[in-house]
Formats: structure tokens, C-alpha cells, sequence
């Protein structure tokens, strides 16, 4: 086993990082207060998945809470959240995680239901729901399987996501960050048992794991040691590696439009940039994203919304989405739908203003990031989350350290090269959704 | 703790050492009807858009550059002016408020109307924001309650920067609570910095026409016909008692234990895990000053409205004829109060929930009341409360397919 001692923003003390002899991780963060939080990191999502089997590792996430051999379906629920905790799980692209949080005091519970749920799951068939042609009849027994289809519904009537949908798709060639996370009904609806657990076997192993505790700990020895004893990996030692031609530039200009049952437009401009090890950059564009969205100063609101007497945007923003394989960058609106075309030309009129950053600007946006560092050190979850994401996305927990003594050799040059190198609005992919012309 | 309270105005300092950024929260109560719907939420957007110190664009950068976050909302019965911040922009934070506070000059409201008009009709492209909106104009028709984000769409076009001004003093005239919670060492001396900051708020002339709303007189089912959508979304509500009423607690535990615990209700059990009829399913309970309502949310198939409005059925009867046992009876009472203690972890957290008791003037201890009232809570409690309230009236609305809405 090997302790790595690392100095983590407005901590009180440095988190601890263990690597265990059977690969897992082990990360503790010490926080002072009432509540406690344990989750566990794997690193598979839909980045693991092909065209036969995507949207499995959403599925398994649902079926994990579906019991193990100690505790029925339901019971990890039930004993959890009547002791107060909030438990839920999330699957992105590059990773799958768990997590309870709840008061300190339960935190010996926690580890012990939470290690069971990651290392024993029985993903029984009664709670699966029987497979069936999503074209045919829908069996009576419906069970998860019919609860992940009407959260596939669900998306399919956001305007949002839709719009997103459809720019991620043009963003990529080949690339498995193409499909959606949470796959497809025709999918979901046929995938066996036997599949999803040959896919947990698969990549739920100790190498693939990070397990997060976080909390007012006496002794960190003793939390640690209740993780050791309670995770005892049953299947295999290590995952595979799988290997992906990187798309990281778009080499040419993307569009498509869809129209939906909606009274405004939506508009999406999306940018494949280098991977969040590429550190400099990756600070770089998260700075782009706050100089040109995400407050009323930001260039896209105060040209476009907040110094226009009757704007046709009704929003714009920008978000910054970091994969392990190569990072995205995203302008979105929602807008007058009789303005489409002059909605995408005022877009890429500013990402070609990206060359010259002013000194304030620059200033302005390295100031909030600082801030969110002191955001994201307020509540349990927050610094879980934040150690999961730099640990799982970035592969090592130091890039926290070096990240403010990255930041502060940005300069405005510096962002100006990066801005012309990635966001060029004529090699980018823009999906519209427009509303359906009435008949 | 260090505590003020002088004609209306009452102030709270909290110490919470080494906490890096701190929060002071200001809130005012709302008690009359405004004239238009949409003038509440048209004040909170404006109070942060210019003073007569600094101009719109002046304030926004001044914040950004020191990393101060100023937002402003409306709620039914409040309204809310907040600052986080660093602690070593105690000063110019607090400021910064009181310059909104006192000399906002509500500058630019035809602009903002038509940017609230734009933000609203993107935001019911949303089945869900659409059938909310039905749901709630629809059960507080003629009360203010009822001025929706639609009937703000109607009206907002009458309003004028005088209206928001003058709304806006009546306001001011209101029950105002601050509280502000932070790594401060001496809390006697924040709490005096505040007083002689906030003197202008010392003005009070209670006075009030908003008056309680507490019965559905006949069931109704509204419709809103959306030919596109995947799913149903249904809302099924009661009129319940509000925080004032003795059945307060008993609504907390009831509410917690059929939809609003996480994954372990019996509407998630019963609806999601066992009949696979939805990825959500809840119930809330929202408390107004004039009105409580309790209601089930399901998002579902078109064809499963049925269903579901039976499945809501099935589990209030079940639970009006049948005491729950006492380990679910412990167990939601746990989960009520282990999602306090969740929601109360950041400074931010901890300064909205006082002010929030103070302004429905709960007092400065209620928490320690609130903890006894849930723990007085019985099993028969929660039988009592489903044959009370939501055995009676109840309104639904419904969005769906046209086809599907013949029910």
C-alpha cells in the first residue's frame, strides 16, 4: 500500500491518497461538521460502450441498487435514507459513481452498506423486468427496465438536451463519446441480464475503483481500515484498456437542424478541445468560458442581451465539459426563432473577438475561479465530487495543486492563442432545433 | 449568536469559524397583492441592475472583480436580497447591499419586461414548467398566489418603473429580518457594523390584504393538450395546513414518509420500483404563509395516466387505513431531520434558513422546536392527516397527447 499526502485548497489538512496492493484507491479528506460522505468512482460510462450494448453502464447504475446477497432489493434504500442520508448515484461519460451522505455518526453504516452495493450486487431478473421487442407489445411486468425507457422519454422532451444530442453527435466521427450516456430504448428494452453483469464483472475491478470518504474523522487509520475490510473484490483483478482514436479538432464545419413542439429556438455550438491533462489549456478554456459566458458582464450577455433594448436571445451561455479523451466547449442559446440566421452569425462574430482579451477580462475570470475553488471546499459532496472528478477525469489528484500556480501564468496572450487554436466558428458543429411549423 | 430586534427590522450574526466565504441575507416580507402579476419578480431583477452610486454595468464588474455574488429573488411571500462573499470583503460586500437596498433606481423596466417575457416563454417550452403553471394559476384563482409566470405573460405589459417603485416602498415598510453568518471572531462588533449599516431599514407599518386561502371547493382536472410529448407529466394537490397549523409537523413526517424521503417512499417504491411506471415520482409539500399544499408529481407514459392517478389513490387510502409501522414512522422522522442538518452545511445555507424562520416569525430557536415537533409525531398521526386532507377536493392537471386526455 502507498500514502500520498496532497495539499488540497481550503482543506484544514492534506487529503489522503492510498493506493492499496489490489489497485483500488483509497482517498480521505478530512472536513469538519455534522455530515459525512462515502462514494465510490469507477471509471466506466458510455466511453466503455459500443452500438450493441450503449447505455449499459446508466442501466447497471440503476440495477446496483436493486440488492445483493446480504440486503434485498430496496433495503440499502431504506435503511440509508431512515437514518437521514441522501443517496443517489450518477452516470457521465468516463465514470460511473455512488454515493451516501449522510451524518457523521453513520458513517461506520455507510461504508459498510455502500462497500456491499459496490462489490455484491445480484441485479436479480424480477427487478430487472423481463426483455421485449419495444416495437411489440409491452409486458405487463414492467419493473427497471421500464423505469430507464421513461427516463430516456424524458430527455427526448427537453429542448435542451435534444439540442445537445444533436450537436454531440455531430461532434465526433468514430469516437464513443458520440452516443448518448443513456443509450437507447431499443436497447434497454433487450439487454440480458447476463450482458449487464458480464459488463460489471468487466470494469467494476479494485484498479478501476476510487473510493472517497470525506468527513470530521478522528483517525483516518480506522476509516481506512474499515474500507480495506469491507471491499473485498470478488471477480476480476483489472479492467481492460481500451483504446480510442482521439478526436481532438474539427477539421470541418458541422450543421444540422431538427424542429420540435416549441415556441423558441435553440441553438448549440459545439468544440472538441485536448484532454484535461493538458493542463494550461483546460484552465485556459474554463477561463474563455467565463469571459465569454455565465454573467451579465461576459461578452456574449452584454452584447448580445444585457446592451440591446429588445434582445432576441432569451439566454446564452457557455459550458466547459472535461473528458478524459478530450475536453468539450459549448456556446448555447435560446432565441426568437425569426432571428436564426443572425443568431449564428452574432455567435461566430464573437468567437472571432476572442483575439483580443483585455487585461480586466482576464482578471475578472481568474478572480472567479479562485471563488469556486472556496465554493466547492463548503459542503462534504462538493469536495467528494471534486476530488472524484480531478482523480477520475484528470488520473491524478496533484493537477489540485498545481492549479493555481497554473492559472496565475495564464496571461491575455496566452488565452488568445488557445481561443484562435479551438474555437473557430466556421470548424465547429452546430445543432439547431427550430419550432415545427404549424400545419 | 448575537441577536437585535428593533421596530420590524431584526438582525442575526452567526460565528462559524474558519469558514472562508461568508453570507448576509435580507429578507422582506410580502403582504399585500400587487397590482400586476410579475411586479414582485420585476423588483427582485431590478434591485440588482443599477443604484444612483453606480450604474448597472459599474455594479456588475465591481462584484466580479472582487468575487462577490449579489442576487436577488421573489418568492409568494418574500422578497430576498443576498451577498456571499470572501471574508475580507466583509466591508465593501456589505456595502454593496445596502447601496441596492436603498438606492435602486429601477431603471430600464420596459427593457426587463421584455426580457422577462423572453425567459418565460422559452421556459414553458417544458411540459413541466407548463403543467405547474396550469396547476397553480389554476388553484389560486383571484389570489395573489395565483400570478403566475403566464398570467405575468398577460399583465407585465402594464407595469411601469413608478408601479415598482411605489410597490417596492410599500415593501420596504414590511417585516425585514438580515442575518449573517460567517468566520467573525466578534460578533457583537458585526452585529453593530450591521445596525448602523441597515438604520434605514428601521421603518415599520404593518399592514396587510393578503388573506388565507385554505379550500378547493369542488375536485377539478385541467388539460393541456401537447401532441409531441413522450410523457405525461401529472400534478394531483390538496390544500393542507401551513406552518402555523397544528398539523404542521404531522404534514412534514406524512409528506416525507408517501414521496419526498429519496429512493425509499412508498410512492417511489410502489409506482417506480414495483410497477415501473416512471423515472420520477414525489410528492411536496409547500408551505405559504396563507396556504399549504400538498402534491404528487408523476412523469410517465401518455397511457399510464390512469394508472398512476390510481396508484396516488391506492396509497393515501392505504395509508388512512392502515398505521404505518413505527420503524417507517422513526425512519421518516430520521430522514426529515438528516436532510436539515444536509441543507444547513454552508454558511449561505445556514443564514436563508434563519432568515426564512424569522420572517415567518418562528423565532431564533425554532430549530430546536422543529426538531421536537417532528419527533412528537405518531403513527396515527399520519393515518389522521391522509383521511384529513387528502381524502378531500383535490386538483390535478394533466400534460399529454390529446388522445390520452379523455380520462
Amino acid at each position: 500500500m502507498k500514502r500520498e499526502l496532497i495539499d488540497y485548497p481550503y482543506l484544514e489538512k492534506p487529503v489522503s491518497l492510498y493506493k492499496l496492493d489490489n489497485g483500488h484507491t483509497v482517498i480521505i479528506a478530512y472536513k469538519k461538521g455534522e455530515m459525512a460522505n462515502v462514494s465510490s468512482w469507477v471509471k466506466t460510462g458510455s466511453i466503455n460502450e459500443n452500438d450493441k450494448n450503449n447505455g449499459v453502464s446508466h442501466f447497471l447504475e440503476h440495477l446496483m441498487f436493486k440488492g445483493t446477497h446480504k440486503y434485498k432489493a430496496g433495503e440499502f434504500d431504506r435503511i440509508l435514507e431512515r437514518k437521514g442520508a441522501i443517496i443517489n448515484a450518477a452516470t457521465w461519460k468516463d465514470y460511473t459513481f455512488y454515493y451516501v451522505t449522510i451524518e457523521g455518526k453513520y458513517i461506520d453504516l455507510a461504508i459498510k452498506m455502500h462497500s456491499d452495493m459496490m462489490i455484491d450486487p445480484v441485479l436479480p431478473k424480477e427487478e430487472i423486468g423481463p426483455e421485449f421487442d419495444p416495437n411489440g407489445k409491452a409486458p405487463d411486468d414492467k419493473r427497471e427496465r421500464y423505469v430507464v425507457i421513461e427516463e430516456i422519454k424524458m430527455g427526448e422532451d427537453n429542448d435542451w438536451g435534444k439540442v445537445y444530442h444533436l450537436t454531440n453527435n455531430l461532434m465526433y466521427e468514430k469516437h464513443p463519446y458520440k452516443r448518448k450516456v443513456i443509450g437507447t430504448a431499443d436497447i434497454i428494452s433487450r439487454i440480458s441480464q447476463e450482458k449487464i453483469m458480464d459488463y460489471y464483472k468487466t470494469f467494476y475491478t479494485p484498479d478501476n475503483i476510487s473510493t472517497i470518504v470525506v468527513g470530521e474523522f478522528k483517525d483516518e487509520e480506522e476509516i481506512l481500515n474499515k474500507i480495506i475490510e469491507n471491499f473485498k473484490f470478488q471477480y476480476n483483478k483489472t479492467a481492460p484498456v481500451i483504446k480510442n482514436e482521439p478526436e481532438l479538432i474539427m477539421k470541418v464545419p458541422k450543421y444540422e437542424e431538427k424542429t420540435s413542439e416549441t415556441s423558441t429556438g435553440y441553438v448549440m455550438f459545439g468544440f472538441l478541445t485536448d484532454v484535461p491533462k493538458n493542463l494550461k489549456e483546460t484552465i485556459a478554456l474554463s477561463l474563455l468560458t467565463g469571459i465569454l459566458g455565465g454573467s451579465r458582464t461576459s461578452r456574449l450577455n452584454s452584447k448580445l442581451i444585457e446592451n440591446v433594448d429588445k434582445p432576441h436571445y432569451n439566454a446564452i451561455d457557455t459550458c466547459y465539459y472535461q473528458f478524459r479523451e478530450g475536453n468539450n466547449f459549448f456556446i448555447e442559446a435560446n432565441f426568437d426563432p425569426d432571428y436564426k440566421e443572425q443568431v449564428i452569425k452574432e455567435i461566430k462574430e464573437e468567437l472571432k473577438g476572442l483575439n483580443k482579451i483585455t487585461e480586466d477580462e482576464l482578471k475578472r475570470a481568474k478572480k472567479r475561479t479562485l471563488v469556486e475553488f472556496v465554493e466547492n471546499a463548503e459542503t462534504v459532496s462538493d469536495i467528494a465530487e471534486e476530488i472524484g472528478h480531478y482523480y477520475t477525469v484528470c488520473g491524478d489528484l496533484s493537477y489540485v495543486k498545481q492549479y493555481e500556480t497554473t492559472l496565475d501564468e495564464i496571461t491575455k496572450e496566452y488565452l488568445e492563442e488557445v481561443a484562435s487554436k479551438y474555437l473557430d466558428g466556421d470548424r465547429c458543429a452546430i445543432g439547431v432545433v427550430m419550432p415545427k411549423e404549424e400545419a | 449568536m448575537k441577536t437585535y430586534k428593533q421596530d420590524g427590522f431584526e438582525i442575526i450574526v452567526k460565528n462559524n469559524p474558519k469558514t472562508p466565504r461568508a453570507c448576509i441575507s435580507c429578507y422582506f416580507s410580502i403582504d399585500n397583492a400587487a397590482k400586476y402579476a410579475g411586479v414582485n419578480s420585476l423588483i427582485a431583477r431590478l434591485l440588482v441592475r443599477g443604484t444612483n452610486k453606480r450604474t448597472a454595468e459599474e455594479l456588475t464588474l465591481e462584484l466580479q472583480n472582487n468575487g462577490i455574488e449579489l442576487s436577488s429573488e421573489a418568492r409568494q411571500d418574500y422578497l430576498k436580497a443576498e451577498t456571499v462573499f470572501l471574508n475580507q470583503d466583509f466591508d465593501l460586500a456589505k456595502e454593496i447591499l445596502h447601496d441596492v437596498l436603498e438606492n435602486s433606481t429601477f431603471l430600464e423596466t420596459s427593457k426587463e419586461i421584455f426580457k422577462l417575457k423572453g425567459e418565460i416563454t422559452a421556459n414553458l417550452d417544458s411540459s413541466v414548467a407548463k403543467v405547474s403553471d396550469k396547476f397553480t394559476r389554476t388553484l389560486f384563482e383571484g389570489h395573489p398566489y395565483g400570478n403566475t409566470v403566464t398570467k405575468t405573460l398577460e399583465e407585465a405589459d402594464f407595469i411601469t418603473a413608478d408601479i415598482l417603485k411605489d410597490f417596492y416602498k410599500i415593501i420596504l415598510k414590511s417585516k425585514k429580518v438580515l442575518v449573517a453568518v460567517g468566520s467573525f471572531e466578534d460578533e457583537e462588533k458585526v452585529l453593530n457594523i450591521l445596525k448602523n449599516e441597515f438604520l434605514f431599514l428601521q421603518n415599520h407599518e404593518p399592514k396587510g390584504d393578503i388573506k388565507d386561502f385554505k379550500v378547493i371547493e369542488e375536485d377539478k382536472t385541467v388539460k393541456i393538450i401537447k401532441n409531441s410529448a413522450n410523457q405525461a407529466h401529472i400534478l394531483q394537490g390538496w390544500l393542507v395546513g401551513t406552518a402555523d397549523s397544528e398539523d404542521y409537523a404531522k404534514l412534514v413526517v406524512m409528506n416525507n414518509l408517501l414521496g419526498s424521503s429519496g429512493l425509499s417512499s412508498r410512492l417511489f417504491y410502489e409506482l417506480r420500483d414495483k410497477q415501473g411506471l416512471a423515472y420520477t415520482v414525489r410528492s411536496s409539500y409547500e408551505v405559504l404563509r396563507h396556504a399549504g399544499i400538498l402534491s404528487f408529481y408523476i412523469g410517465t407514459s401518455p397511457k399510464n395516466i390512469n394508472k398512476s392517478l390510481d396508484g396516488f389513490k391506492t396509497e393515501i387510502i392505504k395509508l388512512r387505513d392502515n398505521l404505518p409501522t413505527e420503524e417507517e414512522l422513526q425512519g421518516a422522522k430520521e430522514n426529515v431531520l438528516g436532510r436539515l442538518a444536509y441543507f444547513s452545511q454552508t454558511n449561505e445555507q445556514q443564514a436563508n434558513m434563519m432568515a426564512r424562520d424569522l420572517i415567518f416569525n418562528r423565532g431564533t430557536d425554532y430549530r430546536e422546536k422543529y426538531v421536537q415537533m417532528i419527533n412528537s409525531v405518531t403513527r396515527k398521526d399520519l393515518s389522521d392527516m391522509a383521511g384529513k386532507y387528502l381524502t378531500g377536493k383535490s386538483l390535478i392537471a394533466v400534460i399529454a397527447p390529446e388522445e390520452y386526455l379523455d380520462f
